[in-house]
């Protein structure tokens, strides 16, 4: 719970979190009631993400906090998109938008218009200012490849 | 028995005109929980993406031509579509479930159908899908939370395991089958009489096992991706002969199910079901039965 909350602050979200479940790591939130009792349960209801270095939240919760008007966001046209899903880091001069909120140092939602697609940490590297990817939606990708 | 030869001379034997090197193309399936399908074809057709829609599927289409791989776009990363079979689309379009139905999924890995039935419930209603192979539950999973899937519980179980407890309105067996050829090149050389007798078997307890969790006046769609009429035609006449049940019409693709086999005369319901031959449907092999319980 400690490394979701970190993250949630970070970004600015109020999301509220409610009896979160945790299967093998991996967080969620259900009203799902099955109507037989079974064991083995591996998901459930609305994933939120695992923990591993750090909190990677799931798509579902990044598509709830893209619609929080204070998470802090940067936006992305659709060839610099695709970099950051297959896992580059954005120069400042492809950032299209960005909320008023995002500072240096801080974190923030990488969007795709109305769309988040992962999130990361505006910060400079090598005397540039770039967005670096924490996570991205390709994960999906690599973990098909797992 | 097995081989190629074997196996067309069966087709042939079954009424098709089978060669044998038929292949399917791609199609894939629009999201409703996601997008409308007009804003999504939209931008697909921008970045020089041609789709057909396909006459019997609500959200299906043929993909023409693509410039990139489907499977590895933006878009198919926040789950506006995902790539599925023609054919594999419509047993859960047959089964037709809705926001209040309580569905179970026998067995669903990679989860295609799970997200299908989910997006006819609204993300509503409950889902419990299992499957028995954990490695490709990991699919299920993947697939369900790309797809913004919120109604589902999986659960990593030997569906032959589950009590005996009619608790679902509408279940779903994709039964493990043999599958067919025009989804794998090597299938010919891999597939034995054997193989479909011991299917066949699986199949029918897995069907008994159906039926036992199936709520009185629920429903059950039955497929499999084999056209061998007995995972087929005839585990519909054992389930006929053996339970309390009837078949409903199913129309639109695909033609009528054999009710001769081999010479065997079988229940004149069995057509009822569908057969896809891929000659005819341009889809994969395929056979679907959606059967009521009394």
């Amino acid at each position: 719970m400690r490394l979701m909350r970190r993250f949630l602050r970070d970004i600015g979200s109020k999301y509220t979190l409610n009896e979160v479940i945790n299967l093998n790591n991996k967080r969620f939130t259900s009203t799902v009631k099955s109507p037989l009792d079974l064991t083995e349960l591996v998901y459930t209801g609305t994933y939120l993400g695992q923990n591993r270095q750090r909190f990677e939240p799931s798509s579902i919760l990044l598509q709830k906090l893209a619609q929080e008007p204070d998470t802090h966001k940067v936006y992305l046209d659709r060839d610099t998109a695709w970099l950051f899903v297959v896992g580059k880091d954005i120069f400042e001069e492809n950032i299209l938008d960005r909320s008023d909120d995002v500072r240096l140092g801080g974190y923030c939602l990488v969007m795709f218009g109305e769309q988040c697609i992962g999130y990361g940490r505006y910060e400079t590297s090598r005397d540039l200012r770039v967005v670096k990817n924490l996570f991205d939606l390709g994960d999906f990708l690599r973990r098909e490849q797992e | 028995m097995s081989g190629l030869e074997w196996f067309i001379e069966r087709y042939w034997a079954l009424g098709s005109n089978l060669s044998g090197d038929e292949k399917t193309p791609q199609a894939i399936r629009i999201n409703p929980l996601k997008t409308t399908g007009t804003e999504l074809l939209d931008i697909l057709s921008w970045q020089g993406v041609k789709l057909e829609k396909i006459s019997f599927l609500d959200y299906g289409y043929k993909v023409i031509e693509s410039p990139f791989s489907l499977g590895a776009s933006i878009e198919y990363l926040l789950g506006l579509y995902s790539l599925q079979e023609t054919a594999s689309q419509y047993p859960t379009q047959a089964l037709a479930p809705s926001p209040n139905d309580r569905v179970l999924d026998m067995a669903s890995a990679p989860g295609g159908k799970t997200t299908q039935a989910a997006a006819y419930m609204q993300n509503k209603g409950v889902i419990v899908a299992i499957d028995i192979n954990r490695d490709r539950l990991y699919a299920t999973e993947n697939n369900v939370e790309r797809c913004g899937v919120t109604n589902t519980s999986i659960y990593h179980l030997d569906a032959l395991s589950l009590p005996d407890i009619p608790a679902f309105s509408k279940i779903l067996l994709d039964a493990p089958c043999s599958g067919n050829y025009t989804t794998d090149n090597h299938w010919f050389k891999k597939r034995t009489e054997k193989d479909i007798e011991r299917n066949a078997e699986l199949q029918k307890r897995l069907l008994t096992k159906a039926l036992n969790l199936l709520e009185s006046g629920g429903t059950l769609a039955y497929s499999t991706c084999s056209l061998e009429p007995e995972e087929n035609e005839l585990n519909i006449q054992w389930l006929l002969e053996n339970h309390d049940v009837r078949l409903e019409q199913l129309d639109g693709p695909g033609s009528p199910a054999l009710t001769t086999i081999f010479d065997a005369k079988l229940d004149d319901q069995i057509s009822h079901c569908r057969r896809f031959w891929p000659d005819q449907t341009g889809t994969q092999g395929f056979f679907v039965a959606k059967v009521v319980k009394h």
